[in-house]
């Protein structure tokens, strides 16, 4: 609905399946657990990195639907 | 995307009368595989247009925020779940924060608000100029099965107070 209405979105996801179901426009799949989508608490590089990332989504994904999935591990260096 | 209400609100009601055992018991496993998604054919989609250092973002999560000193908390007892939202400032002190969403481990959002609503990181994007601007408001559900308080309430409200805060860009968080 946001969408349609003229505002594009970026979404954060981390279940591959139900992103199927929901089809974001536009997504970054992480791997990380529900409840914590952009990280390790307190990991505040990690995080402005994971934005970054949605900021260049936007300007890159042009086919609706794209899931990016990004390379970061829980507790583990990038 | 349109939602067929009328087809989802039966789909809904059946599923509501086979799971109120289950999510009383707390077989959320068992009542998600039956639930009945509204499936989208289409992807929604308004194409991006611009650069994220001449616009305005604003943040929309699902972690059942709202603000403890004068906002009520979410519905969290119900099968049903919330529809309704909660309108945060940019102001926001993690501390001023409650979390009302029964269905997630809130602890690693307790150590460290921005791993569900990035609200400082957005911040620090706008000191970077990185983007235009960060609106003055952002906005939490909870947890919501019956979508359709969203659909005729929540979420056209909502899209007319992001219009009028001149809003370009969405950031989903959904828990």
């Amino acid at each position: 609905m946001v969408e349609a209405s003229g505002i594009p979105t970026i979404s954060m996801g981390n279940d591959a399946e139900r992103m199927a179901k929901i089809k974001p426009p536009r997504a970054l799949l992480v791997k990380f657990a529900r409840g914590s989508m952009l990280g390790e608490p307190g990991h505040v590089e990690r995080q402005r990195r994971i934005l970054r990332d949605a900021l260049k989504a936007l300007r890159t994904m042009q086919v609706p639907g794209t899931i990016q999935e990004l390379p970061y591990r829980w507790k583990r260096p990038d | 995307m349109t939602v067929d209400l009328e087809s989802f609100s039966r789909a809904y009601e059946q599923w509501v009368a086979e799971s109120e055992a289950d999510y009383r018991s707390g077989n959320m496993s068992e009542i998600v595989k039956r639930y009945p998604f509204v499936m989208a054919e289409d992807v929604p989609w308004t194409p991006y247009r611009g650069r994220p250092s001449d616009q305005t973002f604003a943040l929309l999560t699902s972690g059942g925020l709202y603000l403890k000193d004068c906002q009520p908390p979410f519905d969290t007892a119900s099968i049903h779940g919330d529809s309704s939202f909660r309108e945060i400032p940019r102001t926001v002190r993690p501390h001023e924060l409650g979390i009302a969403h029964a269905h997630y481990d809130h602890s690693l959002a307790e150590q460290d608000i921005n791993v569900v609503f990035p609200i400082q990181r957005f911040i620090e994007l706008e000191n970077d100029r990185a983007i235009g601007g960060l609106a003055e408001s952002h906005y939490s559900f909870s947890y919501v099965n019956d979508v359709r308080g969203l659909v005729t309430k929540a979420v056209p409200e909502l899209l007319a107070r992001i219009k009028t805060a001149g809003v370009d860009v969405l950031f989903l968080v959904p828990v």
